[in-house]
């Protein structure tokens, strides 16, 4: 009976490992809200990361001097008043006062210098400075209470900027000591317990909050890249709210009445972005045949269950100046085989596009519908970081690999048109230092741009960006497809949930009962 | 057997350099470029460099290489580029949760799939013996990913009687060990009926019987004993495929371990904690076949006196 002696052994290095790991387990905590989405958080320095999923996580612990109200009306956080001069350069901040970071350091005006400081300083390197680093000129102290914003031009969006990412105030000797990735300290309502990477991050009521607040006593942020886990983590409860809904479960939560499917204009539009330098694509009648021959309606049905818009302009509807009128490229399949003959390819031709495989089945359908015109796609799926070096390849680099196309989307939130065509469709925004993928470059877009973005009557600047949408759609540099919806679901025991357009779910108000 | 015990000790370094150079090259290999990735599509070509720099990815492939084997000598893997924490702690973390899922499934596999190789032999070509094979056939072919979806579905959102993800007590212990248990499993039901078919062919079992030993006695010291060399063999080589699993697995369940480690590290190119972790698993994958060759030597003396 040697054998099974010998086999028997690992069984009490189980109990052991049990009886380890039984302590190591964390305890169950009452009134935890706990929020599960589909990727980990990047970093606890809301200014090294760019990521909406990351920004929701941090939302609960950090502030800015401005913050967005659920009516997405802009008020004040940290500041409690503000100013310009008429030239709009100048802005004079008066700072709240008693306010004080988690880990107690003050919050004044050497804190919100200091703030701007590390990301006009270049050697920095943080991932979120590079817009801030455009426009902001200097940040100074006037005294303990009133900051002075100068701009290098005017800004529109510039208040806007303020409620989020690389302008929420962290705690100056949290930066000093480079612990901010792995520990966040900022103003919020809520402060940091635990960062468990692969895990959870976990955040509780933070007593000595300036402002009101009522939400839950913990918040609890999980993950997972499955979305059928995600599903089932809130029909099981292990999810109070999960963010983003995969619209192929959002029509069972919607008819579930033990949860709910929350579903508004989302802020990202998805789009194919054309190689305008590599042939026949540079021929705008051909990008103009590949629009008429998109059915849109239908891309809409049968990818997101109808849980989008079909895209009509590259802003968003959200997007302040965006023109719901335009209707460019109606399905028109005998229009777009005329322009490809007028064009010379009556016959058709080949070209790639490149996908990231959750977007498989969107260059699948595009296939299919561009066959009908004679064009052969050739749908490269890539992993993530295999796409984003494809798609953020430089004209030579596109041109040795071929890449005709590239599937992508893009999402400025509620911060203006400028965030969304600036970088998409400038000529100077070629990337790989921008995202104008296709290397569109059209000198009357380029002005209309320069112009609206130092225009600072609302009015006058969203006629431009009427005028912007127009140039666009008219040299068609991308096929535009759809709005996707903003899609989040929670139980049917959770009210005050709130999302700002975009997938910044906000939850740091929940009521759980 | 001390010479036998020296020799595979020694050739343990030189497989361990090997590996990291494998590691280390292949992980470069790797398209995406992660100063890019960490930096954001947004980031100015400036700060991609300068993240660049800061990561050190701007020295030359020996250089680096040259850093990382004298830092892992000291038993420093580096910053995790993602958290900024040491990447062996980041792996101290997360090994022990994988530790007891692999010990666990291990324990499950030979519990369970052992005897049941043993009986389909013992009844071979009746419906024992199909039966076992039927399911172990079965085991060896569902994807892991599918059986764990499933499970859970099962177990967690329709019936309620086991928690869905993470590690919050010993019930959550139940469904990823199971499931990460099917593959090998089935393997050593497959290995021990054959392995034990075998044996029951030999004449010393046809002795045995003449002498009347009981069947008892002839299954389980004569023709077990004999039998177990290549399910040893099987259990210790078995170890990769089951790390393997452990990746998949992990991912399904939000199981803490190194697997989700490895997935997430590789979404997002943290090249130190890929190439922790990649070590970490090979040196486990190494020591599993080195204490699986000492097994088998302590078991028939034939091989440790060649």
């Amino acid at each position: 009976m040697k054998g099974f002696r010998t086999i028997g052994c690992p069984g009490r290095l189980t109990l052991l490992g049990c009886a380890l790991l039984g302590a190591l387990a964390s305890p169950a905590y009452s009134a935890t809200l706990t929020v599960m989405q589909n990727e980990a958080p990047r970093s606890m320095d809301p200014g090294n990361q760019t990521a909406t999923f990351t920004a929701t996580v941090l939302d609960p612990m950090y502030e800015g001097l401005l913050k967005m109200s659920p009516a997405l009306k802009l008020e004040p956080a940290l500041a409690t008043s503000w100013s310009s001069d008429a030239s709009g350069l100048v802005w004079t901040f008066t700072l709240r006062s008693g306010v004080t970071f988690h880990d107690g350091t003050p919050f004044n005006a050497d804190a919100v210098v200091s703030n701007f400081a590390r990301h006009l300083d270049v050697k920095r390197g943080l991932a979120a400075s590079g817009r801030l680093r455009t426009f902001i000129d200097s940040v100074t102290k006037v005294d303990d209470r009133t900051v002075v914003f100068k701009l290098k031009k005017p800004y529109p969006a510039f208040l806007n900027l303020l409620t989020t990412g690389a302008c929420l105030m962290v705690s100056p000797t949290a930066d000093k000591a480079g612990t901010l990735d792995s520990k966040a300290v900022g103003t919020g309502p809520y402060k940091m317990v635990q960062y468990k990477t692969g895990e959870y991050v976990l955040e509780e009521k933070n007593p000595g909050y300036w402002g009101k607040s009522d939400g839950p006593e913990d918040i609890k942020w999980t993950w997972s890249s499955e979305s059928s886990v995600m599903n089932m983590a809130l029909q099981a409860g292990e999810a109070d709210v999960i963010n983003p809904v995969p619209p192929q479960f959002a029509r069972m939560l919607k008819n579930n009445p033990k949860f709910v499917l929350h579903e508004s204009p989302g802020a990202s539009v998805f789009w194919v972005a054309l190689n305008t330098q590599l042939k026949p694509l540079d021929d705008v009648r051909v990008r103009q045949a590949l629009n008429f021959a998109t059915d849109r309606d239908g891309l809409v049905r049968a990818i997101m269950s109808g849980f989008a818009t079909p895209a009509n302009s590259p802003l968003a509807p959200i997007t302040p100046g965006y023109d719901k009128s335009l209707n460019p490229y109606p399905l028109n399949i005998e229009k777009a085989k005329a322009l490809l003959k007028e064009a010379g390819y009556a016959n058709g031709f080949s070209m790639s596009i490149a996908v990231q495989g959750a977007d498989a089945r969107i260059g699948q359908v595009l296939q299919s519908m561009w066959a009908k015109i004679g064009v052969k796609l050739d749908v490269r799926q890539m992993e993530s970081g295999v796409w984003t070096k494809a798609a953020f390849a430089d004209p030579a680099g596109k041109k040795a690999d071929g890449t005709g196309a590239i599937l992508a989307s893009w999402s400025s939130g509620v911060s203006g048109a400028d965030l969304q065509l600036r970088p998409l469709y400038y000529s100077g925004s070629f990337a790989p230092t921008g995202a104008n993928l296709g290397f569109f470059s059209d000198a009357k877009l380029d002005k209309l741009l320069d112009t609206a973005a130092s225009t600072l009557d609302e009015n006058a600047r969203n006629q431009l960006y009427v005028q912007a949408q127009q140039e666009i759609n008219l040299q068609a540099p991308q096929v535009l497809l759809y709005y996707q919806n903003d899609l989040y679901a929670t139980g049917a025991n959770i009210s005050n949930v709130w999302m700002i357009p975009g997938g910044n779910v906000i939850v740091k108000d929940a009521h759980k009962q | 057997m001390k010479a036998y015990l020296a020799k595979k000790l020694l050739a343990f370094p030189v497989i361990l350099i090997g590996v990291s150079l494998l590691i280390f090259v292949s992980i470069r290999a790797l398209p995406g470029d992660p100063a890019r990735m960490m930096a954001g599509p947004e980031a100015t070509q400036e700060a991609v460099d300068h993240m660049r720099t800061r990561l050190g990815l701007d020295l030359p492939l020996v250089t680096q290489y040259a850093h990382f084997a004298r830092d892992v000598l000291h038993g420093n893997l580096g910053l995790s580029l993602q958290s900024q924490q040491p990447v062996t702690q980041e792996i101290g973390e997360r090994l022990p949760y994988t530790l007891a899922l692999a010990v666990l499934a291990y324990f499950l596999a030979i519990v369970i799939g052992v005897p049941a190789g043993m009986m389909g032999a013992i009844y071979r070509n009746r419906w024992p013996d199909y039966g076992v094979m039927l399911l172990a056939i079965a085991g060896a072919s569902v994807a892991n990913f599918w059986l764990g979806l499933m499970a859970m579905n099962t177990f967690s959102v329709e019936l309620g009687w086991l928690p869905l993800l993470g590690a919050s007590s010993w019930k959550s212990y139940i469904l990823p060990s199971v499931t990460l248990a099917v593959l090998p499993m089935a393997v050593m039901a497959r290995m021990t009926r054959s392995s034990m078919l075998d044996v029951l062919s030999e004449d010393y079992i046809r002795t045995a019987r003449a002498k009347g030993l009981s069947a008892m006695s002839i299954y389980c010291s004569h023709a077990f004993r004999n039998a177990l060399i290549p399910i040893v063999t099987i259990v210790a080589l078995n170890f990769g495929s089951l790390v393997g699993g452990a990746v998949v697995t992990e991912s399904v369940f939000n199981w803490p371990g190194i697997g989700r480690l490895l997935v997430d590290s590789v979404r997002y190119r943290d090249y130190p904690v890929i190439q922790g972790v990649a070590l970490v698993a090979v040196c486990g994958v190494v020591l599993m076949n080195l204490l699986g060759e000492l097994l088998i030597a302590l078991l028939n003396p034939k091989i440790r006196f060649e």
